[in-house]
């Protein structure tokens, strides 16, 4: 194998043979110390959130990944290809040039029974966004997410000071054993913590002056969004089994989980939060 | 009692159900491990091998399933160099299904050996100008290959991932998945070709010697190609039991025909090149060394027929089945088809091995015949057992089948 090993020659076969088998070799160590160094390097520069959230991303059934402006009918049908980041999209910009969204009238919609107040904008995650008058944002969970989670085991919030990312963790909660996380929906440093009694869960700090809010849902795009999430929504209890749904009438209940206590909620809650 | 560690939105079956398909296959892995015990402790004489029957039922199976796991290599190729992305379907089966069939065949060859502990000899002393030397190193590097790729597939696991670490580290090596893919076909393309140069350069064998190009007998490029062939018809076959077994639709219906149209495709070819093949051999070449290779027929069971199931039944009629696409769509011909087309390279890797053996080839010579030991079958059910078992681990707990979770919400 080496030039001082017994019965080594330097003939062609041996350096054409033995040349390959360690280039080869070679090969295989430095993929493996490129992925190794590229991975520490993720770590030390904090990027693990962002490939989490592209990781689920890409693992999100095409259901879940529908472009914002298929459900104002711009698109008849559009698959979201930027991990729902319309701050990065060229499509996403030049269509609300050309179409400003409207400014609604009413200060509330409700759809199919879920309140969603309009002074706000959301994640299509199910977290919803407030401007304070300090500049700071306040997060919550919208009508939905709320039900749908109901009354949890367990929630993980984030101490003050922790820096959230657009689509990273915000917090951690835990229902019937399964444990689901919540997405940011917007860039900033944690400056306190609520609870689900307060209406809300965390207010953050912007980093920026002016932060990019592209990415989230607003006025007109509200109930669009909110009546394909209902049929996801269904879609999925049908698949679990949970027998009568809203699409058979009726509004919706505080605590869905309790209501329906044997449908597969791990996969409902991951589905229909983003977690895959 | 695991949910926690499958996946989200794919039913499985309960702990207990899981455990009670394990325990016969773990039992039979414990038998043959006890086999391998005897082969190694008491030596090879626990085998009905000899010095004139070398190779016997180890040797039949390792290149088998070496051909059959071309699938991996096969799959990867189509996927990342050539970017047939539907394939993104049934790479990470492929990728596991590959990781059994080269580690069992490895682990087979270190029993055959019968001194593993010397095994790294043919390492460190290679002859260069060896066919076997080049399989040793082409298929310990390539099966270093497979753990590697294994090694996203494992860290996909939802307990897994919640491991910061782990979850970049898996990130970063799936992007550099393409290199190893075509390390992997590199090294495939090789090994694959040299199991089959290794019977093609026995030229006191005139039975499994053939002419070729420079120093590759053709044997060399029909190995490589019937490989290829069948490696996607094993994927379209496994894929298609386990989702029998599991009652779960695994991967749309066009994938399986890609797969099967791939292999179709690949085996007309095959079948072509192995036709004109041995009627070069049977007019020519065997004539040459003084055997009209009708004598090589006349021994029972090794009639004529055996030429014929081999090339026409396992050869040409699937691989006219999958090329057609009106029959390929009848999910019942396809999977048939498949099956065949690995029947019939399983057939030609016995004929290679067995019958290459137990044909005479001195007038002294008798005819031999060779029936395995209980020891070498518990060895060779000990690679089956293993591989169920590294599957359904794999099945249970990582994602094998992306597409599954979408099917099964309808």
């Amino acid at each position: 194998m080496f030039p001082w090993v017994y019965g080594f020659t330097w003939d062609a076969g041996s350096i054409v043979f033995l040349g390959a088998f360690f280039t080869v070799l070679a090969v295989l160590v430095a993929t493996l110390m490129k992925a190794t160094l590229r991975a520490v390097n993720d770590v030390k520069l904090e990027r693990t959130e962002c490939i989490r959230w592209k990781s689920d991303f890409h693992d999100l059934p095409a259901a879940a990944k529908k472009c914002r402006h298929e459900f104002t009918g711009e698109f008849a049908h559009r698959t979201c290809d930027n991990n729902f980041d319309c701050r990065d999209c060229a499509t996403h910009a030049k269509l609300m040039s050309e179409h400003p969204l409207v400014v609604p009238e009413n200060a509330e919609d409700v759809v199919y029974g879920f309140t969603m107040p309009l002074d706000r904008m959301y994640h299509r995650g199910h977290t919803w966004v407030r401007r304070e008058e300090d500049g700071s944002f306040t997060i919550g969970l919208d009508d939905f997410a709320s039900r749908l989670i109901g009354v949890p085991e367990q929630i993980e919030l984030p101490p003050a000071g922790t820096r959230l990312r657009v689509n990273g963790t915000a917090w951690n909660v835990k229902k019937q054993g399964a444990a689901v996380r919540i997405l940011s929906p917007v860039e900033g440093e944690v400056i306190e913590a609520g609870d689900p009694q307060r209406g809300w869960f965390l207010r953050v700090k912007p980093l920026e002056e002016k932060p990019n809010l592209r990415n989230l849902l607003r006025g007109a795009e509200i109930r669009p969004w909110m009546l394909r999430e209902m049929e996801r929504f269904q879609g999925l209890l049908a698949t679990e089994g949970a027998g009568i749904a809203l699409a058979d009438g009726g509004v919706p209940v505080n605590d869905f989980s309790k209501a329906y206590p044997r449908a597969d909620w791990d996969t409902v809650m991951g589905e229909m939060l983003l977690e895959p | 009692m695991d949910k926690q560690y499958i996946i989200r939105g794919v039913q499985r079956s309960s702990f207990r159900k899981f455990i009670a398909w394990m325990i016969p296959w773990a039992g039979l892995l414990i038998f043959g491990v006890y086999a391998i015990y005897l082969c190694l402790a008491k030596g090879l004489n626990q085998t009905n091998m000899d010095n004139r029957f070398a190779f016997g039922v180890w040797i039949f199976l390792d290149l088998t399933v070496i051909a059959l796991g071309a699938g991996a290599f096969f799959t990867g190729f189509l996927l990342y160099i050539l970017k047939k992305k539907e394939l993104h379907a049934v790479i990470n089966s492929a990728v596991v299904i590959g990781f059994i069939c080269y580690s069992g065949a490895v682990g087979v060859l270190m029993v055959d050996v019968g001194q593993p502990l010397r095994a790294w000899f043919t390492f460190w002393h290679p002859n260069v100008h060896s066919m076997l030397t080049e399989v040793t190193f082409c298929i310990t590097c390539y099966l270093t290959v497979l753990a590697i790729e294994y090694v996203p597939v494992i860290l996909k696991n939802r307990k897994l991932r919640e491991i910061p670490s782990m979850l970049v580290f898996e990130h970063e090596l799936h992007k550099l998945v393409f290199v190893l893919a075509a390390v992997g076909t590199f090294l495939s393309f090789f090994h694959q070709g040299s199991l089959g140069g290794l019977y093609g350069v026995l030229r006191g064998r005139p039975f499994a010697f053939r002419e070729g190009i420079a120093i590759w007998p053709s044997t060399f490029f029909l190995f490589i190609l019937s490989a290829a062939a069948v490696g996607p018809s094993f994927i379209l076959l496994t894929t298609w039991l386990v989702s029998k077994i599991s009652k779960k639709r695994l991967v749309k219906k066009n994938v399986l025909m890609l797969l099967g149209k791939i292999s179709g495709a690949l085996l007309i070819v095959y079948v072509l090149l192995k036709t004109i093949d041995t009627l070069v051999w049977i007019n020519s070449t065997s004539p040459a060394v003084g055997f009209p290779a009708y004598e090589f027929y006349s021994r029972k069971p090794f009639g004529t027929w055996i030429l014929f199931t081999e090339i026409v039944v396992f050869g040409l009629l699937p691989a006219l089945v999958l090329l057609s696409g009106r029959m390929r769509a009848h999910v019942g011909l396809l999977v048939t088809a498949a099956a065949f087309a690995c029947t019939g390279v399983a057939l030609n890797r016995f004929v290679m091995t067995i019958q290459t053996l137990a044909l005479p080839t001195l007038p002294f010579d008798p005819f031999l015949s060779y029936m395995p030991s209980w020891q070498e079958v518990g060895a060779f059910l000990a690679v089956i057992a293993y591989g169920v078992l590294v599957y359904s681990l794999s099945f249970r707990y990582l994602v094998l089948f992306p597409q599954e979770r979408e099917l099964s919400n309808g």
